[in-house]
């Protein structure tokens, strides 16, 4: 393959040019708090006092995590700080040498609220780096309005979740509402309704992370339990992806918010052919149990569910990842994620590699386009 | 393999022919709550006296092809809002004794199928004097 001189060059070490004319929409990058006294100044008193003393009491699973941390290696700022935590150096390693035309930020550190205790710690933890997000991600450091993200929310108080949603919602760069995948129940319960109504009502998607599984009242981290390893924990975190998205459907979340859209960030991707068609089977049988539910599940789950890609299965057969991703429909359901600087990332032009331009252009930028829609500015593309 | 394209060759053919008029029981003997499983040709035919009419399907479902006839007679929920559960179609609902798939006894649409495109052939049954009669 010849390079043409409209390509970039790619940076030392890197062995992919970015082809002329591509774009990408990336729908997980985990920005950084670099000092959690920054959220100080949007904490209530009765909370800062708190954090001051005990922090935020996000304690961790006690899962070992891997030699490597959190984190790539190669994205700590020059100056200190945490890996995501420097605008100009997350500009530089993900948005310019991958031609990031938005980068849907999902927080840093913090979806472990999500699992505390308390409610009301959570939802004013939500608040404050909602606001600190605002000011420095989205305000300060944002004169290009490509960094667009996501409103965290805590899924312990729905009602509360509601409130803050119609607090900042309308936000021209807030696209999604965010919480934990670790949630105490399926997420079809109508106990979260108010959240999906709220989300619907501002036209906002609701998107679900995982990360804090078996933190504080989560539960388990896996359907089988306890497991010791940090690999066997990572590689898990599908199944509550699974468990949700079933739940969704059949608990008729679809049909009340016929609007609604719910993005599974960072799950994996081709377990979902495995939940469409097992849910289309036993619909069959049992369909008398979910009347509401008018066409086959995986009809709603078409419309309304949305994968990202990042951490992507790679079988050893090229073939078969092209396969996979027509099982799960790619062409519509999947989004493109790096998950920068995690130590999981995926690099979009090696990870997709082969796949059709075509359908190369679906998932990297039309499918998030479509899904977060006029607030994205340029729709057209 | 060759047995699933008769019975959808058989199917079709059912539908279209001339019928034949078949008389499968006396109308005392075959009260509400009867059943009879006939064969005509080389079809199976089940024959139902329900609380909701007398209805007439071949005997096997389209899915695996299980004895659809020896499934049980019921009624199911109807669409309706999340969490709202409304009875009807009693009498008329016959459930695969195998998965459970339900047809419509009246159309033979399968009723788990939402673009109603799955069913099972229906025959006319009527009552002509004191005989219950089948045309198939």
């Amino acid at each position: 393959m010849t390079v043409s001189a409209t390509e970039s060059q790619p940076p030392p070490g890197a062995r992919r040019a970015v082809p002329a004319g591509l774009e990408l929409i990336d729908a997980d990058v985990h920005p950084s708090i670099s000092d959690y006294t920054q959220l100080h100044p949007y904490l209530p008193e009765v909370w800062r006092r708190h954090v001051r003393k005990s922090g935020f009491g996000g304690a961790s699973s006690g899962i070992l995590r891997g030699q490597g941390g959190l984190y790539r290696a190669d994205a700590a700022p020059p100056e200190g700080g945490e890996p995501g935590s420097d605008p100009a150096l997350l500009r530089e390693q993900l948005l310019e040498r991958y031609h990031v035309r938005y980068a849907i930020l999902n927080g840093g550190n913090i979806l472990g609220l999500g699992t505390l205790p308390d409610p009301d710690f959570a939802s004013a933890l939500a608040a404050a780096y909602n606001d600190w997000t605002i000011d420095f991600w989205l305000t300060k450091h944002n004169a290009d309005g490509r960094f667009k993200s996501a409103l965290f929310v805590a899924p312990q108080d729905p009602l509360a979740a509601a409130r803050e949603i119609d607090r900042l919602g309308d936000h021209p760069h807030i696209v999604q509402v965010l919480f934990t995948t670790a949630t105490e129940s399926p997420l079809g319960h109508r106990r979260y309704w108010p959240i999906y109504e709220a989300a619907e009502h501002h036209g906002l998607p609701v998107a679900v992370h995982p990360g804090a599984e078996g933190r504080a009242i989560s539960g388990p981290p896996t359907a089988a339990g306890w497991v010791s390893k940090y690999i066997e924990w990572h590689t898990c975190l599908s199944q509550r992806a699974q468990a949700h998205v079933v739940s969704l459907v059949c608990q008729g979340v679809f049909v009340r918010f016929p609007k609604l859209k719910v993005v599974m960030v960072e799950c994996g991707v081709s377990w979902l052919s495995h939940v469409m068609w097992r849910l289309d089977k036993n619909y069959k049988a049992l369909r008398n149990e979910v009347p509401w539910l008018t066409e086959l599940p995986s009809e709603y789950i078409r419309r309304h569910i949305r994968v990202t890609s990042q951490p992507v299965e790679e079988p050893p057969d090229r073939a078969q990842f092209l396969s996979m991703l027509e099982m799960v429909d790619a062409r519509q359901t999947l989004l493109l994620a790096t998950d920068y600087p995690h130590w999981d990332f995926d690099d979009p032009l090696a990870a997709f590699a082969g796949v059709p331009d075509d359908l190369k252009r679906r998932i990297f930028f039309e499918n998030a386009a479509e899904l977060y829609g006029a607030k994205l500015g340029t729709v057209a593309g | 393999m060759a047995n699933g394209s008769l019975r959808l060759i058989w199917g079709r053919v059912g539908m279209e022919r001339a019928r034949g008029r078949h008389v499968i029981a006396r109308l005392g003997e075959f009260p509400v709550g009867a059943r009879k499983i006939v064969r005509i040709g080389g079809r199976e035919i089940g024959v139902f006296h329900t609380t909701a009419g007398l209805f007439a399907v071949r005997n096997s479902c389209p899915h695996q092809a299980a004895p659809l006839c020896l499934g049980t007679i019921t009624g199911t929920t109807l669409p309706s809002a999340p969490g709202e559960y409304v009875w009807g179609l009693e009498g008329r609902v016959l459930r695969c004794p195998w998965h459970g798939w339900e047809f419509d006894l009246a159309t033979g649409a399968g009723l788990y199928d939402p673009y109603r495109h799955e069913r099972v052939a229906t025959y006319e049954v009527r009552i002509e004097g004191d005989e219950v009669v089948l045309f198939a």
